[in-house]
């Protein structure tokens, strides 16, 4: 590592010095493996998503390429999207955002290296179990269905690299905490913090599910189970895990997107709301998950349901937030009418216009999801395709976009590389964005007249009505727009990686350093032992009746024989 | 902590529109009978033959109240064919036999998960003749796709004759 300070002795220094201006080549090798790693697992997982739209259209009902055998191919479209890209991506990013904002290294570079590396291990056991085809059980891995040992320990591994990777990051926050009585800490480096803690909570129920039922059944030391109780402890996860992948791209959205327009945050204090209520609130809310299932009483799905409704209150924020910083800047750019600020944009530099679009996809995101969480609406829709619509405008639309915003400034800092013909950069956004609408729009309907998702309905025996099939076709329409989108990504990438010219002056990091000054920002937001108090006590009170009154009514933790394997 | 007034208004109406939300849901519970399934009876999925799911089929409970029991298993419901008369209440009990599956009827507000070991229940009214599949929505293995069967709703005035 460098060191710009010649007097080393000094040990009493309170802010380690680090150089302000770019990166320091450490850094730029650990953000850049992660965001690497990150957009290799994308590259396959993403193009076997269109596949499945030709393959489930009634028009065509092309073969899968890669894989022959369609689960296999939606287990590892799952994955390596879902739980490989965004986690790499998430981890990239966090590193980037800490120590640029808080202007010093990580506490432990070993430490994160240490993290990556059982992150890659996970990564490469999971996906070699996937390829093999006896890990055909998708991302939500319902028990009794049993994988190879392999996928769940890979899926352990890189759970547990978050772990290592998180601390890392808590304690160089809480050093800097330290080090800066009384100041309050960087937005993004608040978020970062939020998220964390949200991820280490949630990521327990996934742990005890896995540790405690999946990999002992895999390794045959155990043969009974029980599929309600896994279903509770991975939904304990599994809807945290969506904000996740979010708060990331709201991080873009509150201190990076600012930036890029030239404007001021409208309300740091109001982000800081946001950011605590989605730590809070997303993981007490899971059971709408579950709406359907036989082993959860009926009080604990309406009491869910109406803490979701709360959790949609931070994103209604953020819409007002973000949506009153974007009017500064068309003001800023002469706008004077009641609307005319939408349009005076910088629509043309693909960053901007892959985080506007990810907004836009995320008000369908937005309206859809409330309706799912209606259960009244959820009793015809689950299942169906409908919520594949639903998800692939918020993790395919908003955070998709977003990282891809995220990717696209970072790269030429990370390679020293101009981005690669940023004119096919800002067709891929905006091909995305339409591609979405189509696709998304087609499932939505689709499911609404009953097609269900995770479903080979392109296989002799399936069933496809007449008021499906339009649907399904359509969405094939949309999937070609997103596969020919996913190429300009990669090209973009690959050009940026290898063949575009070298910068000549790094453009700024489109960071925060410092929480506005004119601002009064309460401490209470990072008076974190009052919140880590909020989260177990809510957690107690809506998730403990759920699982007990589970275990009680199946009489056992592991109750129910195992059936067999089903892969 | 100083709050634009314009986004204190933003507040006010982002929970009002919530409450309203919530108020429905509610409303649509209490008042309209819109229910979610509840937690139920336990059966041992290996042990089927000993409950009330020893005989799958349907039962004519009369006065066009009928009950089904069914079973879900890779890759079929039995029984896979229903046959109700127009305007038909029906109560649906379904169980898996051995892993997760679900079951939906469509263009009908039933929509059930089915985990071995529980029976899952909910009743749903025939209103319009026709033929309507029901479907597995849960992934279950290689032959998911093929797990689906049919209800037929006969015309009132076929079923007086």
């Amino acid at each position: 590592m460098q060191s710009v300070q010649p007097q080393e002795t000094q040990t009493e220094t309170p802010a380690i010095q680090f150089p302000s201006i770019g990166m320091i080549l450490s850094e730029r090798w650990l953000v850049g493996a992660h965001i690497l790693v990150a957009m290799s697992a994308l590259s396959l997982g993403i193009v076997l998503g269109p596949f499945q739209t030709f393959r489930r259209a009634p028009a065509l009902q092309w073969e899968m390429p890669i894989f022959s055998y369609y689960y296999q191919a939606l287990t590892a479209h799952g994955v390596l999207n879902a739980l490989v890209f965004t986690t790499f991506f998430i981890m990239g990013v966090s590193y980037f955002v800490v120590q640029r904002s808080l202007d010093r290294p990580l506490k432990s570079m070993q430490a994160a290296w240490a993290a990556f590396w059982l992150m890659l291990v996970g990564m490469v056991l999971a996906t070699g179990a996937i390829i093999s085809g006896t890990a055909s059980v998708l991302y939500t891995f319902y028990p009794p269905m049993i994988a190879h040992w392999t996928f769940y320990l890979g899926l352990t591994l890189v759970i547990v690299g978050t772990w290592v990777g998180l601390f890392n990051v808590l304690f160089t926050y809480f050093e800097w905490r330290k080090d800066n009585p009384g100041e309050a800490v960087p937005l993004a480096v608040y978020a970062v913090v939020a998220n964390f803690i949200m991820w280490f909570t949630a990521s327990l129920g996934v742990a005890i599910e896995v540790l405690t039922m999946l990999l002992p059944m895999s390794l045959g030391i155990i043969d009974t189970t029980d599929a309600q109780v896994a279903r509770i402890l991975f939904w304990f996860f599994g809807h945290p895990l969506v904000y996740f992948w979010l708060i990331p791209a709201y991080i873009s959205w509150y201190t990076m997107l600012p930036k890029q327009l030239g404007v001021r945050l409208f309300s740091d204090s109001m982000a800081r709301v946001t950011f605590l209520m989605l730590m809070i609130f997303s993981i007490p809310v899971g059971v709408h998950h579950l709406f359907v299932d036989p082993g959860i009483s009926e009080s604990a799905k309406l009491m869910h349901a109406l803490l979701t409704f709360v959790v949609s209150i931070p994103s209604l924020l953020t819409a007002f937030n973000i949506g009153a910083t974007i009017e500064r800047s068309g003001r800023k750019r002469g706008a004077t009418g009641l609307f005319d600020w939408m349009w005076k944009q910088p629509w043309d530099n693909p960053v901007v216009a892959a985080q506007f679009g990810g907004m836009l996809l995320f008000i369908f995101g937005g309206i859809t999801g409330i309706m799912n969480a209606s259960f009244n609406l959820n009793i015809a829709l689950h299942n169906t395709t409908w919520v594949v619509g639903h998800f692939h405008v918020t993790l395919g639309g908003a955070v998709f976009l977003t990282y891809i915003a995220m990717l696209y400034w970072m790269l030429p800092m990370l390679t020293g590389r101009k981005l690669f013909m940023p004119k096919m950069a800002l067709a891929q956004v905006y091909l995305w964005l339409f591609g979405m609408l189509v696709f998304a729009g087609a499932m939505g309907r689709a499911g609404i007249e009953g097609a269900v998702r995770r479903s080979d309905v392109g296989a002799e025996g399936a069933y496809v009505s007449d008021a499906m099939a339009p649907w399904l076709n359509l969405s094939a329409i949309g999937g070609a727009l997103l596969l020919v989108s996913s190429i300009a990504l990669f090209a973009v990438l690959i050009g940026s990686l290898f063949f575009s010219e070298p910068v000549e002056e790094q453009g700024a990091v489109p960071i925060q350093k410092a929480a506005p000054k004119d601002e009064h920002i309460p401490s209470v937001f990072e008076n974190w032992r009052l919140w880590i108090f909020v989260i177990v006590a809510s957690n107690l009170i809506m998730w403990g009746p759920v699982l007990l009154n589970a275990i009680d009514v199946s009489q056992g933790f592991w109750a129910v024989a195992n059936p067999g394997s089903a892969r | 902590m100083h709050i634009h007034e314009y986004e204190r208004y933003w507040i006010v109406i982002s929970v009002a529109v919530m409450g309203v939300f919530v108020a429905l849901l509610v409303a649509g519970a209490v008042v309209f009978g819109v229910r979610l399934p509840d937690t139920g009876q336990f059966v041992n999925p290996s042990e089927l033959g000993n409950t009330e799911f020893s005989s799958p089929g349907i039962r004519d409970m009369g006065d066009n109240e009928y009950e089904v029991y069914m079973i879900g298993r890779m890759w079929n419901f039995q029984p896979a064919q229903l046959t109700v008369p127009e305007g038909a209440t029906v109560t649906f009990n379904i169980t898996s036999q051995d892993i997760t599956h679900g079951f939906i009827i469509e263009h009908h507000n039933i929509n059930l998960q089915l985990v071995p070991g529980h029976v899952a229940r909910a009743r749903v009214t025939f209103d319009e003749a026709g033929e309507y599949q029901f479907i597995c929505h849960e992934y279950c293995g290689r032959g998911h796709h093929l797990m689906h069967g049919q209800i037929v709703v006969e015309a009132a005035e076929e079923n007086e004759s």
